[in-house]
């Protein structure tokens, strides 16, 4: 075993999702009815071995703060292991402020004081499976100095627009970190997944903040490029979801319904853990109509409900139609009420509006303990 | 750390009448309505009245059931100086290693535990009903009336009260006689085997009957009766709401069909009064594109795509395509193949019914128990 320390971290502002982020950042979006985002990459690290994990959060902490409390129940060592939530503060005067090496900055003294040989700095709006001790060890028997994880894709035209792509000769070595322009579909998306010897990693940041305040921890690799050796590691498991604009959020939920990729996300090998809340089983009463969904506990159903994610506590009342629609928890679908590719976020209730339809590719949005 | 009022479970008892249900695991241990296990509803009672100390009585099949129950986290008793403790007979300094001979005995080998807490009262929980109570409403009605214990009841039909251990009261709760499954019963107040004694009083009843050659070491057959005919105060305290006894394969059946009744008795749902369990990790329910669904009780980790009627599925259940589970409980990981019917059954954990299997009539007298797996094409 690798010892290292996990880092995941928030967007800083590099992604916005419409809607939903006004109320918290990425990583506390809920997703597939009871999890949050952050459940994702929090539970990799803890599959892996790695128990001193740091969560870097900037705005609306609360709920992310609440969900992970001191992470007992991503099964870390509770005397050696540590789930630490980082905190910085966003720059008002101009977001190009708010980078990630600013939110290391703020925390530099616990980064130094840790202990820990490597780093492993996984992001906050991604969704996938990655054993971290297998890319240490690939990063230790490479010898590179930094690894970068990334996923191929054939559809980077359309999807992932905004996220990073990694350029790569044919040793996989990074020639370079971009963005995805969307000119081409077949790209490698950079998972914004960076293994690195602690040490090499303060002293980019040092130098990063020292070049330019507005510089990100892949600006300074770009810059870095000919004088270390970075390499790319290719994600080898089918699923990759990147939650970087409100489409996509609506989409990572729904793709999953097709059970194959989500069995391949979710084994008993392999747990996702998240915080309980202790609800009950789902309530399906008579006249209820239920197909091709994933619902969570604590639900009742009295209505129809069409290849949709229903989150935790979440009543759908006689005669409506709930179908492509992510529903957030505690929501209340009323009485005869049609709901097509929409997402309601948690606690609305969507009561006096006979019927909200919106395009497949353009879902609506009900806002939080909204009531329509 | 003083404790006012400390818990003891009494879960030692195999359950036998459940059959091969308990043939693993203790009754405390059997699942029930979905996601929880017996044992869930006393310890969150406990949890949710404010008591912080619980010992768990174990004898029969204890290692599942003291894994399941230890360190409390589940329920939140883990507080500093609390906790739930697993407490199978032990070999001590001043006797050898016995088994608990009654449910009294059970009470009398843990007097040190219990003493270590200097409790004022002691609470006595069976590990065998369903009901959701407040523990420190009945205290304070212990103390208000200056008791030596405090009894539990439930109103039953007149009909069914010569199944029960019945309370005869007189004008104030007060009782005047215990009589066990009376031929002519002659008031409906049924004990539910839960107790309040003053710590004191108690300790030294068990004290002397622990000597006594021809006790059984039972409360209801030896402790009750004594303090009757003592004089003790002992008083009635009324119970209204959902309480069923789980203790037969029909009983527990019925007692998950309840749970199908849209805002039934029991309310799982009710966030004031939240029925704790452990946390399980499995992916939320998956509704396949095939599937019916009528009348349900579902939870996370199943995987639907046949038809469900009238039905509870618990932690991890299958079921295929053209299955059709109607009047049924699936216990968690049982697996129902494509094409395989099975009515008025109750599903063992782990079973897995083959395709086209044919289990269980819907005019059936009693609830089949099928407890082993079914091949393919196979009527049971």
């Amino acid at each position: 075993m690798i010892n290292a320390l996990g880092i995941v971290t928030s967007s800083n502002g590099r992604y916005h999702v419409a809607g939903l982020e006004d109320y918290r950042p990425i990583g506390a979006f809920s997703f597939l009815g009871r999890y949050r985002i952050v459940d994702f990459p929090v539970s990799n690290l803890s599959n892996s071995n790695i128990d001193q994990i740091q969560v870097y959060v900037s705005q609306n902490p609360r709920s992310l703060a609440e969900h992970l409390g001191g992470g007992q129940q991503y099964n870390i060592n509770s005397k050696r292991g540590k789930l630490q939530l980082l905190f910085n503060q966003d720059s008002r005067v101009n977001e190009i402020y708010n980078t990630d090496v600013a939110a290391y900055m703020d925390n530099i003294g616990i980064l130094e004081r840790n202990h820990m040989d490597y780093v492993v700095i996984t992001p906050g709006n991604m969704i996938f499976k990655q054993d971290y001790q297998k890319l240490l060890q690939a990063h230790v028997d490479s010898g590179a100095d930094v690894t970068l994880l990334y996923h191929k894709v054939s559809n980077a035209k359309v999807h992932y627009r905004s996220t990073a792509i990694l350029q790569l000769n044919r040793q996989k070595g990074v020639k370079s970190i971009a963005r995805n322009d969307g000119t081409q579909d077949n790209r490698n998306i950079f998972m914004d997944t960076y293994v690195m010897k602690r040490e090499l990693f303060i002293r980019l940041i040092r130098d990063a903040a020292k070049t330019s305040s507005i510089y990100n921890l892949a600006d300074i690799l770009n810059i870095r490029s000919e004088e270390l050796d970075i390499r790319g590691y290719q994600h080898r498991e089918d699923y990759l979801a990147a939650v970087y604009d409100f489409t996509s959020y609506y989409q990572a939920n729904l793709d999953l319904l097709d059970f194959q990729k989500a069995s391949a996300l979710f084994s008993p090998q392999w747990p996702i853990y998240t915080k309980t809340t202790d609800s009950c089983p789902v309530q399906y009463v008579e006249g209820s109509r239920v197909t091709d969904s994933m619902i969570a506990n604590g639900c009742l159903v009295e209505g129809t409900v069409e290849h949709s994610v229903i989150g935790r506590g979440v009543k759908i009342e006689k005669g409506a139609v709930v179908k492509n629609c992510v529903i957030l928890g505690h929501s209340v679908i009323g009485k005869d009420v049609y709901l097509e590719n929409q997402v309601v976020d948690k606690w609305a209730k969507v009561l006096h509006v006979g019927e909200l339809v919106a395009p497949a590719d353009r879902p609506g949005y009900v806002r939080r303990e909204d009531v329509l | 750390m003083k404790q006012e009022m400390v818990a003891m479970i009494l879960a030692g008892g195999r359950g036998s009448r459940l059959k091969d249900l308990t043939s693993r695991v203790a009754k405390p241990a059997v699942s029930f309505g979905g996601k929880y296990r017996i044992i869930d509803f006393p310890l969150s009672n406990c949890a949710n009245s404010g008591i912080d100390v619980v010992g768990v009585l174990t004898q029969y099949e204890s290692v599942l059931l003291g894994s399941y129950v230890a360190g409390g986290r589940s329920w939140g008793l883990d507080t500093r100086g609390g906790g739930v403790y697993v407490l199978p007979p032990r070999e001590k300094a001043d006797s050898d290693l016995d088994v608990y001979r009654g449910t009294a005995d059970a009470i009398t080998q843990n007097i040190d535990f219990i003493d270590s807490y200097d409790p004022d009262y002691i609470l006595v929980l069976s590990g065998d009903h369903i009901y959701k109570m407040n523990y420190s409403d009945m205290l304070q009605a212990h103390k208000k009336a200056g008791a030596d214990a405090t009894i539990a009841v439930i109103g039953v039909p007149k009909k069914e009260a010569s199944r029960f251990g019945i309370m005869n009261t007189d004008e104030t709760g007060r009782i005047t006689e215990f009589e066990e499954k009376p031929a002519n019963p002659k008031s409906n107040l049924a004990s539910m085997g839960i107790y309040i004694f003053t710590w004191k009083k108690l300790r030294a009843l068990l004290v002397k009957d622990k000597t006594d050659a021809a006790s059984q070491h039972d409360f209801g057959k030896n402790i009750i009766p004594t303090m009757l005919k003592a004089g003790s105060k002992l008083i009635a305290y009324q119970f209204r709401g959902y309480w069923k006894d789980v203790g037969t394969i029909d009983s527990l059946w019925e007692a998950n069909m309840d749970l199908l009744g849209h805002r039934n008795e029991l309310n799982l749902a009710d966030g004031s009064w939240i029925i704790y369990s452990e946390d399980a990790v499995e992916m939320p329910q998956f509704i396949g594109q095939d599937a019916k669904i009528n009348v349900a009780y579902i939870t996370q980790g199943c995987r639907v795509n046949g038809e469900v009627d009238h039905s509870v599925l618990f932690t991890n259940t299958l079921v295929r395509g053209k299955a059709k589970i109607v009047d049924t409980v699936l216990m968690p990981d049982t697996v129902v193949d494509e094409d395989a019917v099975v009515t008025r059954a109750l599903v063992a954990p782990g079973v897995h019914i083959g395709k086209g299997a044919k289990v269980g009539r819907k005019d059936s007298s009693s609830i089949l128990l099928v407890a082993h797996d079914v091949r393919e094409g196979e009527t049971l």
